[in-house]
């Protein structure tokens, strides 16, 4: 507890840094591969609190996310909310699909959950697609609002996904050094032996979906007015699935600094491969990265450096 | 002695300056013009993005044979958008701020589309759009412009030549049966052919669409074979256009006219997978190797260039969808910039607004919204297919042209059971 006050301290430091960046207007294409890279810090930091501390390991990462973006796209259609109000709702709605899904689920363990979550991104696809208000299948066109800080949208937009993901890491910190994230660790370990010595598994594990539901929300409600255009297909890809497992996993499950450097990391490699090479190669190195690291490292950068230094 | 000093310190001064402005680089006579774009080259839409990219550099390498643009030769700069609407925004800002192109197309297709809108709009571009729907209708912005010949009105382009052919036909039929997939563009196809069936007066007597995601389209053709429908309209993507088909013929639905809207019976790949099953199928097109096309100036070198260069590609072999349109759009573009001597993107855009363009595809003037000002959506109607092979479809004969009328080439063969025989 004693070592929040500082962590406030590095993370209001860093919002600020990310908010003299922006009124430098360095090369617009920084803040548009930024606003990614930190789209994925808050998706991996919020996959990591479930899956990471809790074990349970979510592929319906695209459902929270795409449901945190609809939000926003129905407040935009219908009362044209302001941003801070589409970040919020979009976490709130995510947050309450993650009560449920986790009420419903959570009796399922392992793989079966894995699969459920699996389901869950599908049905609610299926419902979007089948809702002409926010678009259905052809999608919608959203425009952003005018005369945004900063002077351009997506400078704005960057700043607001820093702030964000700063957010998002001090959650997880808080939780990770809190009793919720040793109750986690141990269910992690063993939900029997957990529940047997007095772990309120239930109850932690729909914290635990809840707040995770709440972040990937957060992390998709700016996306329409990141890409103006919001259809099915994108706002439920894949890759945001198989993102948010793999960045924890190169980074290390067991600290909140682990989803970080793995968001960086493959977010960054990703921006890049896009424009260089070929996106081909784009999931392909995802796989390649994530095999290679279950294989050598399956405790991803943070257990290879712990390695290293115990050698030491 | 401060004299001295002040003296060498303007002197150093005007020395940066100096060597500070010739660094910064000054476009030379020599230095290309920059074309920069996304394109689907993996993903949903890469079948037609590949063969699209081709036709662009085709025409790049004509431009620099002729010795370039303004005097100037032509490079392409483009990326993969994975068919991923979002990553368009980054990829487009890329392209204007870190690899400073001067001109920019869109990918291919209405969802890559719209993400690149509002970055033209911010920035006062001139963007030409390959093959989008009705992606200006919204923003209206008067520097867009869209090469498929849908026309000022796109929602009903694609149906208006497939029901004005069955009204003419004698007698007229009276019921249809519409059906498409739950996704964009069918979506939009059937709003379109409710309003037209409106307006011919015919009778729905079915209307439902389906997931895409469908496998088996049997259950479907049963329930519309059950309602014994005179006209069959179908809005679908390649998949289930394909699908659709086979299942017709397995459960013999033969209404009197079968088609309309099925995206993909153009791709070579499917016709000759399908080969004979096409027959009397009435199908919208953009293009076909009929004589009223193969007239247009340019088009006969610009087909035996793709096809020499598809097949090591490995793309689409024939071309005869997309390609030829993709050529044109570029070419327009050239045109643009040669006629305006810079590339100033309003007086671009002003010279593409007022001027009526000839192309390998014909003569393209644009109207409302960026769209054609005259829709050119062509009905064909799948004649005399026997077996698979590619080289029947080369010529003129298997998909003749029924609608519109000045580029019709051949007859419908009515009812479409005439024409299985």
């Amino acid at each position: 507890m004693a070592r929040t006050l500082p962590a406030l301290g590095v993370g209001v430091v860093v919002v600020l840094a990310g908010v003299a960046l922006a009124t430098m207007r360095v090369n617009p294409y920084l803040y548009f591969a930024g606003y990614v890279i930190l789209q994925y810090v808050v998706i991996a930091t919020a996959w990591n609190i479930l899956g990471g501390y809790g074990g349970y390991v979510n592929f319906g990462t695209p459902a929270f996310f795409a449901l945190g973006a609809y939000t926003a796209v129905f407040l935009i259609r219908s009362i044209k909310a302001p941003l801070p109000v589409l970040i919020v709702a979009g976490g709130l709605v995510a947050a309450l699909l993650g009560l449920g899904i986790g009420y419903l689920t959570l009796r399922l363990r392992g793989t079966f959950f894995s699969i459920a979550t699996l389901a869950l991104s599908v049905v609610l696809q299926t419902m979007i697609i089948n809702w002409e208000y926010v678009g259905g299948s052809r999608g919608i066109s959203v425009i952003r609002p005018s005369g945004p800080p900063f002077g351009n949208y997506v400078v704005f937009l960057f700043t607001v996904m820093l702030g964000l993901a700063v957010v998002a890491v001090l959650v997880a910190r808080f939780i990770e050094r809190s009793w919720i994230g040793r109750g986690l660790a141990a269910l992690r370990d063993n939900e029997e032996a957990a529940e047997c010595m007095g772990v309120p598994t239930l109850r932690l594990k729909l914290f635990a979906t809840t707040i995770s539901g709440f972040l990937l929300g957060v992390a998709g409600a700016p996306f329409p007015y990141y890409v103006t255009f919001v259809e099915p297909n994108s706002a439920f890809a894949l890759d945001y699935a198989v993102n948010a497992l793999a960045m924890p996993m190169i980074g290390g499950t067991t600290s909140w600094v682990g989803p970080v450097i793995g968001a960086v990391l493959l977010g960054t490699t990703q921006q890049l491969a896009t424009v260089t090479i070929s996106s081909e190669l784009n999931l392909l190195i995802v796989g390649v990265v994530l095999v290679a690291f279950v294989v050598l490292a399956p405790e991803g950068i943070l257990g290879l450096v712990r390695r290293v230094r115990g050698r030491i | 002695m401060t004299r001295t000093r002040a003296l060498i310190a303007v002197t150093l001064a005007t020395l940066v300056v100096v060597a500070a402005a010739a660094l910064v680089p000054v476009a030379r006579a020599a230095d290309p013009i920059k074309l920069g774009f996304g394109m689907a080259l993996t993903g949903g839409l890469s079948a037609n993005g590949k063969p699209a990219l081709l036709a662009v550099e085709i025409w790049k390498d004509d431009v620099n044979k002729k010795g370039g643009l303004l005097g100037r030769p032509v490079q392409l700069i483009y990326y993969d958008d994975q068919t991923n609407p979002s990553t368009v925004p980054g990829i487009y800002t890329k392209l204007l701020d870190v690899d400073k192109v001067d001109l920019v197309i869109s990918g291919y297709g209405t969802n890559l589309i719209a993400p690149l809108m509002p970055i033209a709009m911010e920035r006062k571009l001139t963007v030409m759009g390959m093959f989008g729907l009705a992606n200006n209708e919204k923003y209206q912005y008067p520097n867009y412009f869209q090469i498929q010949p849908a026309g000022p009105d796109p929602q009903t382009s694609t149906a208006i030549g497939f029901f004005e052919l069955a009204a003419r036909q004698n007698p007229k039929p009276q019921t249809v049966a519409i059906v498409g997939a739950d996704a964009e563009y069918p979506q939009n196809a059937l709003v379109g052919a409710r309003e037209l069936i409106k307006r011919y007066g015919l009778k729905t007597v079915y209307d439902k669409t389906y997931p895409p995601s469908t496998v088996d389209y049997t259950p479907i053709v049963r329930a519309i074979k059950a309602t014994n429908p005179d006209i069959v309209f179908v809005a679908s993507y390649p998949p289930d256009s394909v699908g659709m088909l086979r299942a017709a013929h397995e459960v013999g639905l033969q209404p009197k006219i079968f088609g309309g809207g099925m995206v993909g019976l153009m791709f070579t790949t499917v016709m000759t997978s399908m080969g004979s099953m096409l027959n009397g199928v009435v199908n919208y097109d953009f293009w076909a190797p009929e004589p009223p096309f193969l007239a247009i100036p340019g088009i006969k070198e610009f087909l035996k260039e793709y096809q020499a260069r598809a097949e090591k590609a490995g793309v689409d072999p024939l071309g005869y969808y997309l390609p030829p349109y993709s050529y044109a759009l570029v070419q327009v573009l050239g045109q643009a910039v040669e006629a305006t001597k810079g590339l100033d993107q309003q007086k671009i855009a002003d010279h593409i607004r007022a001027t009526e363009f000839n192309t390998i595809v014909g003569k393209v003037k644009f109207g409302k919204n960026g769209e054609w000002a005259k829709g050119r959506t062509l009905m064909v109607q799948y004649q005399k297919i026997s077996g698979n092979s590619i080289d029947q479809f080369r010529g003129p004969g298997k998909k003749v042209v029924l609608y519109p009328d000045e580029f019709k080439s051949g007859n419908l063969i009515y009812p479409y059971a005439a024409a299985l025989k």
